[in-house]
């Protein structure tokens, strides 16, 4: 089923939860909702569910408007932070509630029940009582419940948040692995940015109530679209500067760090305007043998130097104060020590040129 | 699994059973209104108004008479004393609660709360027997040739003390739950900080516990001062006369003749809204959020050669002070040929079988069980009901509704029988005619607090989510309720039906007030018929009094194994 929404507003009194929200979820995609706690994700997940109403805008499904529709009637299935297993019924009776609500056969009511506990590989224990369970066990059950109702959309509320790392994993494949064989459309919400990158095909990043960008998980590492994306998704070094000429792709800006050259493709700034400069810590070349040239190179102050064995931490500062970290992998033997002078350099086509940081709104 | 259409559900069944919930959340606030706030407002409006005009007329009537006056400063000291006595019997108890470990704790602490469910006016016919002038009391104390001749213990001098008596024994319990739970809630750390710090126990306690704990002793102690302040049964036995409730009981008959009742209830409905806003405003209206839930098993401390009699003596003899009258009772109820002898000469069970020969103890017993089960049913859904709606925000300002429902708590027993009987009297409600309806009413908007309580108690612990799962497969409110929400909250429900159950089982004033006709007497009112007739009345009302206890006694105990710790938070305003 494919959703849709459409200039979707929620306002709590005076606060804006949700800010003019515009989204399509492919039907049968496995789409993404990332973004840091308090940035609308969940309530955005509750009021597709129908469980939050919404103040503005339009809710599609298939293109039926359901925006007015009780959650009732929406077929949507849903998989709680906290699971929300009944703790007084077994295993069997939490997926069975859902289908005895509908106009089924016992006989069908039978065979979806052993196919969901089949597929989330939970039939020795459909005599359990959620408490006896573990909990990615539970985890699982919560999953089943959710998808023997053959949900329209299924709904996963930063499902994997209260599991230990190693089950984390094991329940990212399972997701997958069922996502696959029901090919149901679904929407996963989630902060954590790993999560999203390893599971996702597309991938909507939230921040203060807005939706920024929506991508896969290559371009959203790649191009971020505002530094806050950037700074999000993995590390950067932000820099505030000036765009201080521009020719075809090739851009050139201005900062208190120095001036950089960029290849730029996705958005274009004119001269003078204000923009801020994002460079992966990884993306930033030592110069080692102190050749003092190559192109965007400039001169840091070591601060801080942190050795990782596969990698090598380097906080750096400009004159001008700015700091800068960089990471670099296979370090070779130097005698940098903090307090000494380090040239640095980065290729024009890493260098990318965003929306200056302002404070919280479209742009960041 | 490769169908994705979602399969309809019935929508036809969950309208009807959405119409149903609603339904019921409207007749609970119709019932609300009709009787709790309109019984209440025609007393104000008719304190004020005579033949649609305004007047102040009674008031002055209310001040000018001698024993009206009386009545109004001996029953404030009542409230006033029994407050007091109660906190200074209690505080040490709280303390030992929370701060000491023991050998028999658990039995001796759960003895404490025996007499908060032993009705005080039952105990009375035990204390009279006692301290009559030729009781066991004066006779030993003769034997012993302390005295010389009997003492009026009961003497119009003393009843006040033996009212304040039979009041503290009955009340402390809620005093002691309150600053238990209070105490129990501070935070062990802070006070271990203040000792890391050098601050001495006793400055700790002043400085640190107190005020933190002070919200909660308030809660309790304007509940205890309302219900000495108000109570009817435990007066009217002892025969003090010249105080508020016995003086209302009194006016109840001729009120439409004499309109200065009204100006009397309307005078205890403003005290008790005054003290409750007093106790609330000035004294305990900053609630502290703690940082941490106490953990105060690790803060215990284990009690030595020293200290342990100490506990055992003070906890042992206020359980045995405060049985004293109900030891009593059961001894009279026992009793064959008590005369002149400290105790009885020969025992038997006889009043017992009498009990169940007698119609009206059988017919009390019958009425009792049959209003007080009403009155319970009817507290179950409404409870349930209103505090889902509490709990689950499902209305604006639900505040307010709190607020509202928790009104009976502090509401005296006696205002509500009187607004109800001048509010229904000539029409089909009339209790004349028949008190049944109004009876069960009654007993259930008085004991509707504890199951609100209770029910929000077991809603507040339950994730909100459980229920929102539900929905999403398509089940209506209604339906969530019953399949998910209630049998998750079953114990605090059952709990709350205990108690909802006994204390209607023991109801003094709705009874004595509403019950008018000797076939609609419940239990407590014909005990109190009973004892005030002549010859074994007195044997058979202690007979019948003591069948009421064990009834009481054992919905009691089953209240508080399935609730446990929260037992306090039933008894706050």
């Amino acid at each position: 089923m494919e959703v849709v929404f459409k200039s979707i507003y929620k306002r709590y009194g005076q606060t804006t939860a949700v800010h003019d929200l515009n989204l399509t979820i492919e039907k049968g995609a496995l789409h993404f909702l990332l973004g840091p706690s308090g940035c609308g994700k969940t309530t955005t997940l509750r009021m597709l569910a129908g469980l939050e109403q919404v103040t503005e805008g339009q809710l599609f499904f298939n293109g039926a408007d359901v925006t007015k529709k009780p959650a009732v009637d929406r077929g949507i299935g849903m998989v709680f932070q906290n699971y929300a297993l009944w703790p007084h019924m077994t295993v069997y009776k939490n997926v069975e509630y859902g289908l005895k609500l509908r106009k089924l056969t016992s006989a069908e009511i039978k065979k979806r029940i052993d196919d969901v506990l089949d597929i989330t590989r939970l039939t020795q224990y459909v005599d359990r009582l959620p408490g006896q369970l573990s909990g990615g066990q539970q985890q699982r059950v919560a999953l089943a419940r959710a998808l023997a109702i053959r949900p329209n959309v299924l709904l996963l509320d930063e499902p994997l948040s209260n599991l230990d790392a190693k089950l984390r994993g094991e329940m990212r494949d399972n997701i997958l692995r069922i996502h696959k064989q029901t090919g149901i459309t679904t929407l996963y919400v989630t902060h954590d940015q790993r999560e999203a990158l390893s599971m996702g095909t597309r991938i909507s990043v939230m921040h203060a109530g807005h939706l920024i960008q929506t991508d896969n998980p290559r371009t959203l590492y790649n191009f971020p679209r505002t530094p806050f994306i950037a700074g999000f998704i993995g590390e950067t070094n932000l820099i505030q500067g000036k765009v201080l000429a521009r020719d075809g792709e090739a851009i050139t800006v201005e900062t208190p760090v120095g001036r950089f050259h960029a290849l730029h493709k996705v958005e274009q700034f004119p001269v003078g305007a204000a923009v801020s400069v994002s460079m992966r810590p990884e993306a930033i070349a030592i110069d080692w043998d102190k050749k003092g040239q190559g192109s965007n190179y400039f001169q840091l102050k070591v601060e801080h130097l942190t050795y990782l064995g596969e990698s090598e931490q380097f906080q750096l500062r400009s004159p001008s104060g700015q700091a800068i970290k960089v990471n670099f992998y296979h370090a070779p033997e130097h005698n940098f020590r903090e307090g000494d002078t380090i040239g640095c350099m980065i290729a024009p086509e890493d260098v990318l040129v965003l929306p200056p940081q302002t404070e919280i709104g479209p742009g960041t | 699994m490769q169908t994705q259409t979602a399969d309809e559900t019935s929508a036809s069944k969950r309208r009807f059973s959405d119409i149903v919930g609603y339904g019921t959340v409207i007749a609970t606030i119709a019932m609300l209104f009709f009787f709790l706030v309109l019984p209440v407002s025609t007393i104000m409006a008719r304190a004020f108004f005579n033949k649609g005009e305004f007047t102040f007329r009674y008031f002055p009537l209310l001040f000018s008479n001698e024993m009206l006056m009386h009545s109004i400063g001996n029953s404030l000291m009542i409230g006033v004393v029994t407050t007091l006595l109660a906190t200074l019997l209690s505080f040490p108890l709280a303390v030992i609660n929370v701060k000491w470990e023991f050998p028999g704790k658990g039995l001796l602490m759960g003895l404490l709360l025996v007499p908060m469910v032993m009705p005080p006016f039952v105990g009375a016919i035990g204390l009279l027997r006692f301290f009559a002038r030729r009781g066991s009391v004066n006779l030993a104390l003769l034997d012993l040739e302390w005295i010389d001749a009997p003492i009026d213990w009961l003497g119009p001098e003393n009843m006040f003390w033996a009212v304040i008596v039979l009041e503290v024994l009955h009340l402390y319990p809620i005093m002691y739950l309150n600053l238990s739970a209070s105490l129990a809630n501070v935070d062990p750390s802070v006070e271990e900080v203040a000792t890391t710090l050098g601050v001495p126990k006793w400055k700790q306690l002043k400085d640190i516990v107190w005020p933190l704990a002070r919200p909660g002793y308030f809660a309790g102690a304007i509940i205890v001062f309302i219900w000495a302040l108000t109570d009817l049964g435990t007066p009217l036995l002892v025969g003090y006369h010249e105080t508020i409730p016995v003086q209302i009981f009194n006016m109840i008959t001729d009120v439409n003749e004499n309109p200065v009742g009204y100006a009397l209830v309307f005078l205890v409905i403003v005290m008790t809204i005054a003290f409750f806003l007093l106790s609330k405003l000035a004294l305990g209206s900053k609630k502290y959020e703690m940082m941490a839930k106490g953990h105060v098993s690790s803060a215990r401390r284990r009690a030595n050669w020293f200290s342990l009699p100490l506990i055992y003596l003070l906890v042992g003899g206020t359980v045995f002070l405060a049985l004293v009258p109900h030891i009593a009772v059961i001894i009279t109820a026992v009793s064959n040929k008590w005369f002149m002898t400290i105790l009885p000469e020969q025992y038997t069970f006889d009043h017992f079988g009498q009990v169940f020969q007698t119609s009206l103890s059988l017919i009390g017993i019958k009425n009792s069980f049959i209003f007080a089960g009403l009155s319970t049913l009817l507290d179950l859904i409404l409870g349930l009901l209103i505090a889902y709606v509490i709990v689950r925000r499902l209305i604006p300002f639900p505040g307010l509704l709190d607020g509202l429902v928790m009104i009976p708590l502090a509401l005296p027993g006696i205002v509500l029988a009187f607004g109800y009987v001048v509010t229904y009297s000539d029409t089909f409600l009339d209790p004349l005619h028949n008190p049944v309806p109004l009876l069960v009413i009654a007993y259930a908007i008085r004991r509707l607090p504890y199951m609100v309580r209770s029910a929000s108690a077991g809603l507040q612990q339950m994730s909100p989510s459980l229920e929102e799962a539900s929905t999403t497969f398509g089940a209506s409110r209604f339906h969530t309720l019953r399949k998910i929400t209630v049998p998750l909250v079953t114990a605090n429900l059952i709990a709350g039906a205990l108690l909802c159950f006994s204390y209607a089982m023991l109801d003094v004033s709705d009874s004595l007030i509403l019950a008018m006709k000797e076939k609609f007497y419940p239990m407590t009112k014909a005990i109190y018929v009973l004892f005030l007739e002549q010859g074994s009345g007195e044997l058979l009302a202690s007979a019948l009094g003591v069948i009421g206890m064990a009834i009481l006694a054992a919905c009691i105990m089953g209240a508080s194994l399935l609730l446990g710790k929260k037992m306090g938070e039933l008894f706050r305003s």
